[in-house]
């Protein structure tokens, strides 16, 4: 009695938990995903759309400014078409991640299997650009890049990215290394192979999924920025995704819901489509990456 | 040759210790140099000694903001630490549909913060989510980036796109609990919750003071939900430390070095947080 008490007590505990977990999740999601694919009239409508349009997502690819949609309804005032945000949002975090993952196959190959002197400082160090809040080097960069004449220009943003990206890529590059056995390594090095050669043709191949994973996160960081791009551009056929963003807004009111649901929407889904592709490395890259040493 | 050695070994890491400090170090010193400076339009740089020091102790802007980012920082950090710890505990019991809820648990902390914060330019419109919520309900809409609920409204979005980064990293810590010191728990009669507050607790517990001091640094310089919902209004009700130093250098006084020297003034602040943090994590 007392025990199968116990197991519709529990039942209901998931029941109800199930429940409250996927109101919690899906209730901010609902409204731009359901105007996303509504027609105009039914934009401000609370209810699921009458009829589903997929032209929303189209009009994203569509390379003319002031292509009209197929129906009337405020259209926000854009400088540039969709695709060209998207376009410069893609270069700078396919390059920053490129570079990130290089930089930091090396450094993190270094952190994992060298001992020397000032190997415990230099761990510090990058953990510590590993958390350092990146609002605080902002102006300076901004400064700088001016002064190098590097402002207002996609590689000025895409070399301050590295600010984000390279510190993760490091840390978790080293921990994959770590976990590949160095035996491997030692009898190369014993029959006469060089370290640089052991690391290229041994270590650097079985590595390849935290190569990815390095490169993925590092991709999505990058793209995930909103202050840097907005301190350093300026003009607006440079402007990545996020500064997309607010010209669908007049005053503070949203003035195209249909536009701005769509292109907040194809923003979000990119990462999250590498996130549930890579989802059992997130915790090793993140929390045990930095942890462990 | 034990040179060569060592030259060899660092050239590994070179590149990246570079770039790193042209991107951290340098910027940091180049920021002090600026907060010594006056540059008005048109004008060459002038060397002012301690005059934007004095501004920002004297302006209401430097302690409007530390309260308000300690309040915005600790409080979302709070609800994201009882809702990671809930939903990792929940989400650890065995049933049909956990690996699912596992993955999908993620998608809030996956989207970018600007895309979050769309996401609540929707659910906070007079015409959106959640006052259509409240009217059904039979309750009166409530103006959400207003005065009275507009740090309200911005926790929320923090803790809505931050919570998972908790689940994930305390649902490894539990699943790395023995099971043996369960069941010897369970032979000597003790009942779920003590089993939860002298076997799990402790065992989770660094893993929690982990992840909760890296949540706290990132919230408090997180500065796109601000950006994005109020621009630290309305009347400075939400104007934390990176917004502040935005509105300084670009909005209001449009005074780069004056901003310099208020980031420099609350740098401390940071410095001693992230010492914190790292040794927590070392």
């Amino acid at each position: 009695m007392n025990k199968e008490y116990r197991k519709i007590k529990t039942q209901l505990i998931i029941v109800i938990g199930i429940i409250i977990l996927l109101l919690w999740i899906l209730i901010p999601l609902y409204w731009a995903l359901k105007t996303s694919v509504s027609y105009p009239e039914e934009a401000w409508n609370p209810g699921l759309p009458s009829k589903i349009t997929f032209e929303n997502y189209i009009q994203l690819f569509n390379p003319y400014p002031f292509a009209k949609r197929y129906a009337i309804g405020a259209e926000a005032a854009l400088p540039q078409p969709v695709i060209v945000p998207i376009k410069n949002s893609f270069i700078v975090a396919i390059i920053a991640a490129t570079v990130s993952t290089i930089i930091g196959m090396f450094a993190g190959y270094n952190l994992a299997r060298f001992h020397y002197k000032g190997k415990r400082l230099t761990m510090y160090y990058i953990l510590f650009t590993y958390i350092f809040p990146t609002f605080m080097l902002a102006i300076p960069l901004m400064v700088i890049l001016k002064q190098i004449g590097l402002l207002n220009t996609l590689q000025g943003l895409t070399f301050v990215h590295l600010a984000y990206t390279l510190p993760y890529s490091i840390l978790m590059l080293r921990s994959y290394f770590m976990e590949i056995p160095i035996e491997l390594e030692e009898s190369a090095l014993i029959d006469g192979c060089t370290r640089s050669s052991s690391f290229l043709r041994i270590t650097l191949p079985l590595s390849a999924p935290g190569l990815v994973t390095s490169f993925v996160f590092a991709f999505t960081l990058s793209w995930n920025d909103l202050l840097f791009a907005l301190i350093l551009l300026s003009s607006s056929e440079l402007y990545t995704l996020p500064l997309e963003m607010n010209f669908f807004l007049w005053g503070g009111e949203i003035v195209d819901p249909i536009g701005l649901s769509a292109v907040a929407v194809f923003t979000g889904i990119i990462p999250v489509i590498l996130y549930m592709i890579l989802q059992k490395y997130i915790v090793i890259g993140l929390v045990r990456g930095a942890l462990k040493r | 040759m034990k040179y060569k050695k060592a030259l060899y070994e660092w050239i590994y890491i070179l590149p990246a210790l570079i770039t790193l400090t042209i991107l951290f170090i340098f910027p940091l010193f180049f920021n002090f140099w600026i907060s010594f400076q006056e540059k008005s339009l048109g004008k060459e740089a002038s060397f002012v000694g301690l005059k934007n020091y004095i501004k920002v102790f004297n302006s209401s802007v430097l302690y409007v903001s530390l309260l308000n980012t300690f309040i915005y920082a600790f409080t979302a950090v709070f609800f994201k630490t009882i809702i990671g710890l809930t939903v990792a505990l929940f989400l650890n019991m065995k049933f049909k549909g956990r690996g699912f809820l596992r993955g999908l648990s993620i998608l809030p902390w996956a989207l970018p913060m600007y895309v979050v914060c769309v996401l609540f330019w929707f659910n906070y419109d007079a015409k959106g989510t959640f006052n259509n919520l409240l009217r059904f309900f039979g309750l009166k809409p409530i103006h959400w980036l207003g005065f009275d609920y507009a740090m309200p409204s911005v926790i929320l979005i923090n803790v809505w796109h931050g919570w998972p980064f908790f689940f994930m990293g305390i649902l490894a810590g539990l699943q790395a609990v023995p099971i043996e010191l369960y069941e010897s728990a369970e032979i000597d009669g003790a009942s779920s919750f003590q089993k939860f507050i002298h076997i799990t607790l402790p065992f989770i517990k660094p893993v929690i003071l982990t992840v909760a001091l890296l949540s706290l640094m990132w919230t408090m310089g997180d500065f796109t939900t601000i950006y994005m919902m109020t621009s630290g209004g309305p009347v400075d009700k939400t104007l934390t430390i990176p917004m502040a130093s935005f509105q300084i250098a670009f909005f209001r006084e449009v005074d780069i070095p004056l901003a310099a020297a208020y980031t420099i003034v609350i740098l401390p602040i940071y410095l001693v947080l992230i010492f914190i943090t790292l040794r927590q994590m070392a």
